[in-house]
């Protein structure tokens, strides 16, 4: 067919051949792209697809989850094999951080590789687009990490909250809008801060946060001086918190993501902003890149968490201590026990679908999931305007002489929390 | 006399009747593969907006680097109209191109003050200040969450067939223009602005012909990602680097000034980057999969050095130095 | 009032900073006549460099300044001289193949950036990162004045080097008038080789200075390089004393931008500045200066 055309194109007049190139470019698409694709129908393995930021602005995360998702196959699969059940195995797909990359890393997952259903999810706005994909295509996704709160919302999706089986989306991690609920109480005990400051970086998880944070605010009596947004990669912060220093705000209230949230401490310090407390609302803050790169000014920074290895959950210090001797460093926050959870939950369900994984079975047995996972209990239910959502609670952590310490609840705290905190003594050297 | 020797030919001639043709059967010979299916509307995709800039640059000497914000534009016509009225993105097809065109005569008013490396730089800083526009108006834009659609099929034949038949209407809407008295006044204001001027043409007026074209379809292009993709936030369709950049860079592989080298050159960017992408199909190590920009970056380098014209702008000079024993083969 | 004063000297301190990046790019536009879309990448290909003498070698970043600064240098003048200049002689149909060249070097630059040292961020902690100064009620970050200094003393031997040397003067004559350099027996050539060098060196100082102050990633160019834009077309195009301006002016709209009007905003603030000058004062401030 090749020389055909050749033939043909060839009879016609010079001018003629630029075209040859374009055709002989498509055929040679066609044989190439024809040859791969035939080589792909192997049995074996249960194969899951995982979107995670592996490159890009978010890779610290991304690598993480992706280390945790690992350490956990290991376990499973020797699990499995013991009982003579299938493996599984995880194809991770890069999203680099952007929604248009995620929703095409979906849809490879699912056309290319033919996974049974999704993982992962990390940022708020790539796990949306990629959920609209799975949506689509009637796949089961189990998201980890990504928080805004429409991903588990079916009316954001043209359904109602009654067609829960139309409803492929699943939620390990509680969304954005509850990540300072246990921050709550702190924070009506025993701070009881007057007025509060808002900083978030302008993303979908930054603004949603916020709006999140003010009703909280407007809850507890405290009131909000201000809210201000800027965009990631910022150099010079020092007009922000400026605006911040000259209304004297009791606490800072800050979304931010690892290396923003170190220069808002840093620069913090050295122009001199003192409130009461600074709190993070996760993502960056419970980061070991957070602590190396604020130094000093990372000191007796809180943050609300998900998660931490101190909880009095059963394997939860297991993971962390294994994922150190595994990849060493400072060990996982609270997303890298999302991840390892969720593993083990896709495991759990695949082991209920009795060697059928068709989406109906998987999401049938993701629907009567009821399971213990070092993050804590997971249920998927209904509430409000959101279904299959994993509902739990969440804690406050505090940087404490260099570690993240565990500091509210009490009843479960690691660390007395730090307060009142006399910033010019902590922030000396 | 390069006007007679054009004016000759059929509109559409056998060859690309061959591509047309072609072009129809091909996804159909990928039906077990929505992936490359998909692949293939981002190849249309990419030839509409190369074409686009093309008019502009390649035959008009207008090099915009800032052909996102006509993208963005139409991308944003089509979401805005399902984000606040409900109304379904497929009218934005019809509406993203004029919306295009529109702002792009607003800007054009400022920035076609311009010459040379001035108006590269007007046109960079309004698709820029346009992004970050976007970005912050969130009662107008939804900000930085971006607007999601849920697409209409799952099935990728129909965006193939509505994709190619936009690449065909921007790759031969180009050719009629070049054909008429336009395309030569075009000419004449790429070579010497000032002496077309001169020579009585008004070149204010063909300048904005021009824009109108360009801009259209890259506003088309722009509302079609919209309803294929079904999510766009400001990052994503006023990039700089991914659009506005890569735009020229597939003009530049395949042939600026030439009416198929946008053609040529999507095929070829999207051929590479995925090869690369997907580490030669999984045949090579995983790590050959994070070289695909590095590999596009190299081309690029290649092309302008060795290739100024393109593929297929200097089509005879690959022919002279690797097809020369093809062609005593073929021939004799 | 104190607002007010931080603010414009956050913004004058940071303004000296994007000086130099300034300058490094109005150098180039003047001689070559393009914009460099790499400029950003070479400053990023700089901070790598210090980063590395730091991380590995323990090298302070002020001290692996006198280190980068001419290894850089030298990789601008290979750049110019293969990749570059032989543009000139080769006719096309666009005058731009040379910003595309360098969109494509900027393109590999960050992709081996990427894939030798992967996405991680990077930050050089030394002793003097967290000192603060007060001066007043006004804070002082003990780098960044470092920076301003450091950068304001490396204007001056550039200008030095452009008004005093003969290098200078052919640097000069050359972005005046091509063909009357040549003329006058200048390779142009050379200078255009040299220039770029120098601009790239330049740049290369300014990413040691802004190590120490900031962190550092494969895509932290574009960044840079837009802010480069913004202060040459500011200046006036090939103005040195025009970039000074430039960069000064733009720090402090920006700060002031971001404190009275809205941080989301506060790169969009240069850019306005940009096209209503580019459109409406063309020439910049070097209506003014003249040099």
């Amino acid at each position: 067919m090749l020389s055909l055309f050749i033939h043909i194109t060839n009879k016609k007049g010079k001018n003629m051949k630029p075209i040859k190139i374009l055709l002989i470019a498509i055929l040679t698409g066609v044989l190439v792209f024809g040859i791969s694709s035939c080589s792909k129908k192997t049995e074996g393995p249960v194969k899951v697809g995982v979107v995670l930021p592996l490159t890009g602005s978010k890779a610290n995360f991304g690598e993480m989850e992706k280390n945790s998702y690992e350490l956990a196959l290991k376990k499973i699969n020797a699990d499995r094999k013991a009982k003579g059940q299938n493996p599984i195995e995880f194809v991770y797909e890069d999203d680099t951080g952007k929604p248009d990359v995620g929703r095409a890393a979906a849809e490879k997952l699912i056309n290319v590789n033919k996974v049974k259903m999704l993982a992962g999810g990390y940022s708020s706005s790539v796990t949306f687009a990629a959920a609209a994909v799975a949506q689509q295509y009637r796949v089961p996704f189990l998201v980890n990490t990504g928080s805004v709160d429409k991903i588990t919302q079916p009316e954001d999706f043209n359904l109602t909250t009654n067609d829960g089986d139309k409803f492929y989306i699943y939620r390990l991690n509680p969304p954005v809008s509850e990540y300072a609920s246990g921050l709550e109480g702190l924070l009506a005990t025993k701070v009881k801060p007057k007025s509060v400051f808002i900083i978030h970086e302008n993303t979908a998880f930054g603004t949603k946060g916020a709006k999140a944070f003010q009703k909280s605010a407007d809850k507890l009596g405290i009131k909000v001086l201000g809210v201000e947004s800027y965009s990631g990669g910022t150099v010079d912060f020092k007009p922000l918190l400026s605006n911040a220093k000259k209304v004297k705000p009791d606490m800072m209230y800050m979304i931010s993501y690892v290396m923003d949230a170190a220069m808002l401490m840093k620069q913090s310090r050295e122009i001199g902003l003192m409130p009461k407390l600074f709190v993070g609302a996760g993502a960056g803050y419970t980061m070991p890149a957070f602590k190396e790169n604020a130094g000093v000014a990372s000191r007796n920074v809180v943050s609300a968490t998900l998660w931490h290895q101190s909880l009095p959950i059963e394997g939860a210090k297991d993971y962390f201590d294994n994922y150190i001797k595994t990849y060493g460093g400072d060990g996982p926050d609270y997303h890298g026990a999302e991840a390892y959870s969720a593993a083990m939950v896709v495991d759990n369900v695949l082991a209920r679908c009795k060697d059928n994984y068709d989406a109906e079975t998987i999401k049938k047995a993701l629907d009567a999931t009821d399971m213990m996972t070092p993050f804590g209990p997971v249920k998927f239910t209904a509430y409000g305007k959101k279904i299959h959502q994993n509902r739990m609670q969440t804690y406050v952590v505090q940087w404490i002489d260099g570690a993240l310490k565990l500091v509210w609840p009490e009843d479960l705290a690691n660390a007395k929390f730090v307060f009142p905190i006399d910033w010019k003594k902590v922030w000396a050297d | 006399m390069a006007d007679k020797q054009i004016k000759k030919e059929k509109f559409i001639n056998k060859t690309e009747w061959i591509i047309i043709l072609s072009a129809i059967v091909l996804p159909f010979l990928f039906s077990f593969s929505p992936y490359v299916q998909g692949l293939l509307i981002f190849v249309m995709i990419w030839v509409v907006l190369g074409s686009s800039w093309n008019l502009l640059a390649g035959f008009t000497g207008l090099v915009s680097f800032g052909h996102a914000a006509y993208f963005g534009i139409g991308a944003y016509a089509a979401g805005l109209l399902f984000l606040h009225f409900k109304i379904s993105p497929w009218w934005g097809l019809l509406l993203g191109g004029p919306v295009a065109v529109i702002v792009g005569y607003l800007l054009g008013i400022m920035v076609f003050r311009l010459r040379g490396p001035y108006f590269a730089l007007g046109t960079l800083a309004s698709a820029e200040i346009l992004r970050i526009i976007f970005g912050e108006e969130e009662w107008l834009t939804n900000g930085h969450n971006g607007i999601l659609y849920i697409t209409t099929w799952v099935t990728k034949y129909p965006y193939y067939f509505i994709a190619l038949a936009l690449a065909l209407g921007a790759v031969f809407s180009v050719k009629a223009v070049m054909r008429a008295k336009a395309g030569f006044y075009f000419l004449s204001i790429r070579e010497d602005e000032d002496a077309a001027q001169a020579l009585g043409i008004d070149t204010q007026r063909y300048k904005n012909i021009a824009t109108v074209i360009s801009t259209f379809w890259a506003g088309t292009a722009g509302a079609f990602y919209m309803i294929y993709m079904g999510f766009i936030d400001p990052e994503v369709v006023f990039s700089l680097h991914n659009i506005s950049i890569i735009t020229i860079l597939v003009g530049i592989i395949g042939g600026v000034g030439t009416i198929w080298g946008p053609a040529v050159g999507a095929v070829i960017m999207v051929l590479v980057q995925e090869i690369f992408r997907s580490a030669l199909f999984g045949l090579a190590p995983a790590w050959v999969s994070r070289l695909h920009a590095l590999a596009f970056g190299l081309l690029v380098i290649f092309v302008i050095l060795y290739l100024a014209g393109g593929v297929v702008g200097d089509w005879d000079l690959i022919r002279k130095k690797f097809g020369l024993t093809k062609k005593a083969e073929t021939a004799e | 009032m104190d607002m007010f004063l931080q603010t414009l000297v956050s913004g004058l301190l940071i303004g000296g900073l994007y000086a130099i990046i300034g300058i490094g790019m109005t150098l180039i536009m003047g001689v070559l006549g393009i914009i460099n879309l790499a400029h950003g990448q070479i400053l990023m290909v700089a901070m790598y460099i210090t980063w590395i003498l730091w991380q590995s070698f323990g090298i302070d970043p002020y001290l692996g300044m006198f280190i980068t600064v001419p290894i850089v240098f030298y990789f601008g003048q290979f750049l110019a001289k293969y990749l570059l200049h032989p543009l000139i002689e080769k006719d096309s149909i666009l005058p731009e193949n040379q910003v595309l060249m360098t969109v494509g070097i900027g393109m590999v630059l960050v992709e081996l950036a990427r894939s030798i040292f992967s996405s991680d961020y990077r930050s050089v902690q030394t002793g003097y990162t967290d000192v603060v100064w007060h001066l007043g009620k006004i804070s002082l970050s003990m780098p960044i004045v470092i920076d301003f200094f450091l950068a304001m003393l490396l204007t001056l031997g550039l200008f030095w080097l452009l008004m005093r040397t003969d290098l200078g003067r052919a640097i000069r004559a050359t972005a005046q008038d091509k063909e009357a350099a040549t003329l006058m027996g200048i390779s142009a050539k050379k200078i255009t080789i040299l220039t770029f060098g120098l601009g790239s060196a330049l740049t290369a100082a300014a990413g040691s200075l802004f190590l120490p102050i900031y962190y550092l990633y494969p895509d932290v160019g574009p960044l840079f390089t837009l802010k480069a834009f913004v202060i040459t077309i500011l200046g006036g195009l090939g103005s040195t004393v025009g970039a000074i301006a430039g960069g000064l002016v733009l720090g402090i709209a920006e700060t002031f931008g971001a404190t009275y009007f809205s941080m989301g905003y506060r790169d969009a603030v240069g850019l306005v500045i940009f096209l209503v000058v580019l459109i409406f004062f063309p020439g910049g401030l070097k209506r003014f200066t003249k040099v």
